[in-house]
């Protein structure tokens, strides 16, 4: 039973990182209507960065946040110079977005190497609670998802910005004819879902060792957590997330190993043929073709 | 140059009454583009196929030929691919694991039955059209981004189930083949041979391409690319047109696929993975798949490009994702539309000169 407690916990701070990819790519997909693949490489860029200011002799913490505003600068340069000029054809978008992603994979190998990084635990401390041993940094990486989901669901549901986004998303013209700059949102959903990448990157690092081609692995496993939950829905990813994280976690611990990647695949192929729209429903992607 | 444009042409002077889906195919037609004539398509044609049949007699060495076969089979599996995502306007980014499937079954056929090249080519060829039909139902439900999504993870899970296979897939270590069967008088084992008999294929390909592309069939493809709820009240099935051309693009990519097994007489899971199907995708975007030599033209850039800078892997694929966001930037339509734009404008200059029409490129 412990151990099983043990599995949950472990279980959960992987489903953390996968939500914070996997609301990247919801919001990005879903309400700004790119398709982007190069997703997952700004999760390892962020990783790769903290893994370099710690390296440096930086506080942890300072580097996370660091970590995000360099990831959602990054965000900012590829909206503005690629993606602004395919909005219309979302597929040329989605082809630029893997050029991106090679670019980005080999820059870092080019600037590095390949081989894995890794960081020491920046908080060290393990707590036992009631026979169950938590290590403190898992909770602090579960803490920090729950609070960012919060501030997002929210902003989305609640704020005027994000019911202005909404807006432009289910009509456009008509919400551009009621004033709201729906490009500049659209940028903004970009910048926040590169910042998101950028945090998850941090909280990887400190979780697990990543190589430059983690992106390749996590970007399926964010589409995958995107898709299940439906596109735009916030809540729909954290579902995803906590689904995939605990069967990955879970199957790591009982199942088949070597099967692990292959659940998420699975489940991801079944949903979109049996419920394009996601388990808890969510826009259907761009409309445009 | 282009397949698309003369065949509106064609069906424009038709005599015959115009049927409604005639119609929409003329309304569908790219009619910005200047038709071609056909001296200059049959020149281009005989000019290319005496370049490519003539290449091992240039003297240009055993590296280059090497090179030269991969650039074929792979432009055959991007054939499919062109037909695919430039007539139907599907894209996938899973096509790899498809030839990854054809060259799979003619392995285990040879490793399980003995089976040489001749008798498996057949099935291989059947079961990745099989498997692209498969794979292409859900598209029928679905959007085009969620078929994408699929192809990535059919290619993903096809990878992991090759290397959890055991020893009949040969797990990631991979299986190994003969060489091909010879036939009388020729030996394959030979480099220019081997290269023949891959240039033999293309041209099937290259063949198969052109006619569907000017077939009604073709017509009625790009229709359905251009507006699939149109063409769905004129009375065409799109879903049977649909599969039907994931179908012919599984066949072409099963025989790209066993045509490569049997160059490389060795093949494993990661050469079918992720990668090289985000290669293909990226070649076929680069070439442009609505042009017949679009294909061939991205698989030569991609595969010469390094050899011809002398690039190190790392920089070759930077420079190929820089190539890459310029080409969609700047020339959405691939390299292909890039030569026909160019082509268009000297000849609509020289007609100008001759006090001749505008052909405005």
């Amino acid at each position: 039973m412990d151990i099983f407690v043990q599995q949950l916990v472990n279980s959960l701070s992987v489903a953390s990182v996968t939500i914070l990819i996997g609301i990247g790519i919801t919001l990005i997909f879903g309400l700004a209507g790119i398709v982007n693949f190069a997703h997952g490489e700004f999760l390892m860029v962020g990783g790769m960065a903290t893994w370099f200011m710690v390296g440096a002799g930086m506080n942890f913490f300072v580097a996370l946040v660091l970590a995000g505003l360099l990831v959602g600068a990054l965000g900012f340069a590829a909206e503005r110079c690629l993606f602004r000029f395919t909005l219309n054809r979302p597929m040329n978008g989605f082809i630029m977005s893997i050029g991106l992603s090679v670019i980005l994979q080999h820059a870092v190998i080019r600037v590095f190497n390949e081989f894995q990084k890794s960081i020491t635990d920046p908080v060290g401390l393990v707590w036992t609670i009631g026979g169950v041993d938590i290590i403190a940094m898992r909770a602090i990486v579960v803490a920090v998802t729950a609070v960012i989901v919060a501030i997002t669901y929210f902003g989305i549901s609640r704020s005027r910005y994000g019911m202005a986004l909404r807006a432009s998303v289910s009509d456009r013209d008509t919400a551009e004819l009621m004033g709201i700059p729906v490009r500049r949102y659209v940028t903004g959903v970009f910048i926040y879902g590169s910042l998101l990448a950028g945090i998850g990157g941090a909280l990887m690092i400190s979780l697990f060792p990543i190589t430059p081609f983690t992106g390749s692995v996590i970007i399926i496993r964010g589409f995958a957590v995107s898709l299940i939950g439906g596109l735009g829905n916030v809540g729909g990813a954290v579902v995803g997330g906590l689904v995939l994280g605990l069967v990955d976690g879970l199957s790591a611990g009982y199942g088949y190993p070597e099967w692990t990647d292959a659940y998420s695949l699975v489940v991801m192929i079944l949903i979109l043929v049996l419920r394009p729209q996601g388990l808890l429903g969510g826009t259907l992607g761009p409309k445009a073709s | 140059m282009p397949m698309t444009d003369n065949s509106a042409g064609k069906t424009g002077a038709a005599p015959e009454g115009v049927r409604a889906r005639d119609r929409l195919a003329l309304l569908t037609a790219d009619n910005a583009a200047v038709p071609l004539p056909t001296g200059v398509q049959a020149i281009t044609a005989i000019l290319l196929a005496v370049l490519l049949i003539a290449l091992p007699w240039l003297g240009l060495g055993y590296r280059f030929l090497s090179i030269a076969i991969t650039t074929l089979y792979t432009a055959i599996g991007l054939y499919g691919l062109g037909l695919q995502f430039g007539q139907a306007g599907i894209m996938s980014v899973g096509h790899a694991a498809l030839m990854g499937v054809g060259a799979y079954a003619s392995a285990i056929l040879s490793v399980q039955l003995g089976l040489g090249f001749w008798t498996s080519l057949p099935f291989a060829m059947a079961l990745s059209a099989i498997v692209g039909g498969v794979i292409g139902l859900p598209t029928l439900r679905v959007g085009g981004q969620h078929y994408i999504i699929i192809t990535f993870c059919f290619c993903a899970l096809f990878v992991i189930v090759l290397t959890n296979g055991g020893t009949f897939t040969g797990s990631a270590t991979g299986l190994d083949v003969g060489s091909v069967t010879p036939l009388p008088g020729i030996n394959f084992d030979k480099l220019s041979n081997n290269y023949y008999l891959v240039l033999a294929a293309l041209f099937l390909a290259l063949a198969a391409t052109y006619l569907i592309g000017i077939s009604r069939y073709g017509r009625t493809l790009r229709a359905i690319r251009e507006n699939e709820q149109l063409a769905r009240s004129v009375g065409i099935n799109v879903d049977l047109h649909k599969l039907g051309v994931l179908m012919v693009s599984g066949l072409f990519a099963g025989l790209a696929g066993v045509l490569q097994l049997y160059y490389l007489r060795h093949i494993s899971p990661t050469l079918f993975g992720a990668f090289p199907s985000l290669y293909l995708a990226l070649m076929v975007m680069l070439g442009g798949a609505r042009y017949l030599y679009g294909p061939l033209i991205g698989a030569v850039v991609v595969n010469f490009l390094p050899e011809v800078l002398n690039l190190d892997p790392v920089d070759s694929r930077i420079a190929y994702g820089v190539c890459l966001l310029l080409v969609i930037l700047l020339l959405p339509g691939g390299v292909g539309a890039g030569i026909k734009n160019v082509y268009c404008a000297v000849r609509g200059g020289f007609e100008k000169q001759g006090g001749g029409t505008n052909g405005r490129a």
